[in-house]
């Protein structure tokens, strides 16, 4: 095969098997790879309705045909696993250097499957496979054990690994491969986690082939010259981050402000934005493998109680520690944001989590007996205090690391829980951005910006403006984005690319590169087959229309501030459309004739 | 007026906000901004004759395109907002 390594690990841990399989070419070929390929076999092998953190819930490390190759910002791998966050399936996206090594090392997959009897790490030295104790590194973070494995093995390897986090059980815990690049949503660190497998270690000496060469190469030029000519991914998300959205969100009425009560207006939200981090806190940017954008911030506070070092924070974890917790300065949001990257633990629904408790603390639904705390919003010490306590699992924290729903739920109030589908929602207030509403509501992960970034062209102009409070043409806005987001994250390459480039130019890549004739239409079709494919696992898993939702706060009560007073959600208008656009029935199903349309076999 | 300055305009012009320039419309004040802050903030702001694809701006929180474009009417009490092409997530 080209693009695909073609060969497949699976790894049992209870059995302590190592086996070499080939990889399907026909499922390849309809799933891409990563994220769709990773969900398909997934749903082949394990029964749907298993408990996420039990043995049977296999554990797949996926790449996609162009990771480690000369294509765009091609370092991207996925995990994929049953979700215990949601119950939903996860499929959790992941840059730095670990996914192309994995190729190099010969092979596009690793599945787990079963339990180790005591912590193992895995060491994948081109064909040679082992199984190691990782009783010593249990406990470690995940800097302290990216340490020790680079000692053990090999100083070139890359290590992706869980932290303390992933240790506890965490529902949100992720899996951090390279340092700090995070497999961050639903809690796939917890599955790794309940395997009782601390980390998987691999370097490679090969490479990946090509089908078409010489055409790969003009059409990676050509992606690269139009990455690079734009001035999102050629100059500003180089220069400031991703936190550079803080002051437009602000500005614009849609950054949601201490748990989404008083959205539309933040004093002060600029300290907190990437100006303020490039002018007082970075020390250089950084990138994945083979990338021209170099989003990542290496970041410094050089003293004080907040003194830290570390990599992000992206907008969401800046604005979920900032403007949801009600605080405006970066020192304790970037040492918060750092120990979840170190501690392994989402650096989204971590914040969110604690956002909730406050305002659970402010109405007087908890008090200090549970919290320990003032847990009063702004209070810079409690973030990064329930942060670390979060991921050892200690007073307060082992019930932040049940989520926002569980929390606010085992106190009365699942209303106060900014959630779908039990995750939380990230930095765009639904109320203002009536397209991102509808993309969090039908979001097979639940509450997620990735997959379906409406803030696109309802905020950004990307690729054109749209009028954020309006819902007319949302459900075809909305599918669209979902559709080639599904197929950039199967095909292994960045989603940041797509500011500036689109599917003409992941079809032309993947094609010279598979030698399989996709086309604009095929890759779009892969997109869509693979967003249905989730949705009927959530089906079969018992997702209803009604889980198609949004909390009650967004649809009900208007936004208090800003450009955007007086908006609600108006997802009632949208999602009949949107099934509609889907062709799904009313009730959100897919049809036997979509399903059929789109070759999906269940 | 106020006019807001964000991520490189806020290396092009030195600062945050202003509160010195007044126009009657959204079209007539960038061109005052541009004489005052000079070419490079003209370059960016302006091509091919139009608003460029690259800068962002909002009046008093809402996009211009859902307005009336550079031809919008100002008012004293109005807060420009100029950004340049961004996004991230």
């Amino acid at each position: 095969m080209y693009g695909w390594v073609g060969q497949v690990l699976r790894i049992n841990l209870s059995k302590e098997t190592v086996k070499k399989e080939a990889l399907d070419p026909v499922e390849a070929r309809n799933y891409i790879g990563a994220r769709g390929l990773g969900i398909r076999l997934w749903m082949k092998e394990v029964d749907l309705k298993v408990d996420p953190l039990s043995d049977k819930n296999n554990l797949i490390f996926i790449t996609g045909p162009l990771t480690g190759t000369l294509a765009t910002n091609a370092g991207r791998y996925n995990v994929v696993c049953k979700a215990p966050l949601t119950g939903a399936m996860a499929a959790s996206n992941s840059g730095g250097y670990w996914g192309p090594e994995l190729k190099y090392a010969g092979y596009d997959a690793v599945i787990f499957e079963g339990k180790a009897k005591k912590p193992v790490y895995i060491w994948i030295n081109d064909d040679e496979v082992e199984i190691r104790s990782a009783e010593h590194l249990w406990g470690k973070t995940v800097y302290d054990t990216t340490d020790v494995l680079k000692d053990e093995t090999d100083e070139d390897a890359k290590v992706s690994c869980i932290g303390p986090g992933g240790e506890n059980l965490v529902k949100f815990a992720c899996i951090i491969n390279d340092y700090t690049r995070a497999a961050g949503r639903s809690g796939v660190g917890a599955v790794m986690g309940a395997k009782n497998l601390k980390a998987v270690v691999v370097k490679g000496s090969g490479g990946v082939k090509v089908a078409n060469p010489q055409e790969f190469m003009e059409a990676v030029t050509k992606a690269r010259q139009m990455v690079k000519d734009h001035p999102v991914t050629g100059q500003g998300l180089g220069l400031y981050g991703t936190n550079i959205l803080v002051n437009i969100l602000d500005q614009s009425g849609g950054l949601p402000v201490r748990n989404f009560q008083d959205s539309g207006t933040f004093p002060n939200a600029d300290a907190t934005g990437g100006e303020s981090l490039t002018a007082k806190y970075l020390v250089r940017p950084k990138g994945c493998k083979g990338c021209s954008i170099s989003c990542g911030r290496i970041n410094r506070v050089a003293a004080g109680q907040f003194a830290t070092f570390g990599e992000g924070p992206e907008y969401e974890a800046a604005w979920g520690y900032g403007a949801d917790c009600g605080i405006d300065n970066l020192e304790p949001i970037l040492k918060a944001s750092n120990l979840c990257n170190e501690l392994g633990i989402d650096a989204i629904t971590m914040p969110t989590t604690i956002a909730c408790a406050m305002e659970l603390f402010e109405k007087g639904y908890i008090t200090k007996k549970q919290t320990g705390c003032d847990l009063s919003f702004g209070n810079e010490e409690a973030i990064v205090d329930l942060t670390y306590k979060t991921a050892y699992r200690q007073g307060f924290g082992n019930e932040l690391a049940e989520g926002s729903f569980r929390l606010a739920s085992k106190y009365g109030h699942p209303e106060l829980s900014m959630s779908v589908k039990k995750q939380e929602m990230p930095a765009y207030d639904p109320r203002a951005l009536q397209g991102m509403g509808l993309n969090y509501a039908t979001n097979n992960r639940g509450g997620c910006h990735v997959r379906g970034y409406m803030t696109a062209p309802e905020i950004l102009g990307i690729p054109e403006k749209l009028d954020n409070l309006v819902t007319e043409g949302k459900a075809e806005w909305t599918k669209i984005f979902q559709d080639l987001t599904g197929a950039v994250d199967s095909a292994g390459i960045c989603l940041f690319l797509t500011f500036a480039i689109g599917a003409p130019e992941v079809a032309e890549q993947l094609k010279a590169a598979t030698g399989v004739d996709y086309t604009v239409e095929e890759v779009m079709k892969a997109g869509e087959r693979i967003w249905n494919l989730e949705r009927m696992f959530n089906m079969k898993n018992g997702f209803t229309r009604a889980d198609d939702t949004l909390p009650p706060r967004v649809l009900k009560e208007p936004i208090k501030y800003g450009p955007c007073k007086g908006s609600v959600s108006k997802l009632d208008v949208m999602l009949p459309e949107y099934y509609k656009v889907r062709g799904w029935s009313k009730d959100g199903v897919p049809t036997k004739e979509k399903l059929a349309e789109l070759s999906i076999q269940l | 007026m106020k006019v807001k300055f964000f991520a490189i305009f806020r290396e092009l012009t030195g600062t945050k906000e202003t509160g010195d320039f007044a126009a009657e419309t959204l079209e007539e004040l960038l061109q005052a901004l541009g004489q005052h802050y000079g070419k490079k903030f003209t370059d960016w702001v302006w091509a091919d004759g139009g608003l460029s694809d690259d800068v962002i701006i909002l009046i008093n929180g809402r996009a211009i395109e859902h307005l009336d474009g550079v031809k919008t009417r100002l008012q004293p009490a109005d807060e420009i907002a100029i950004f340049p092409k961004m996004a991230g997530g």
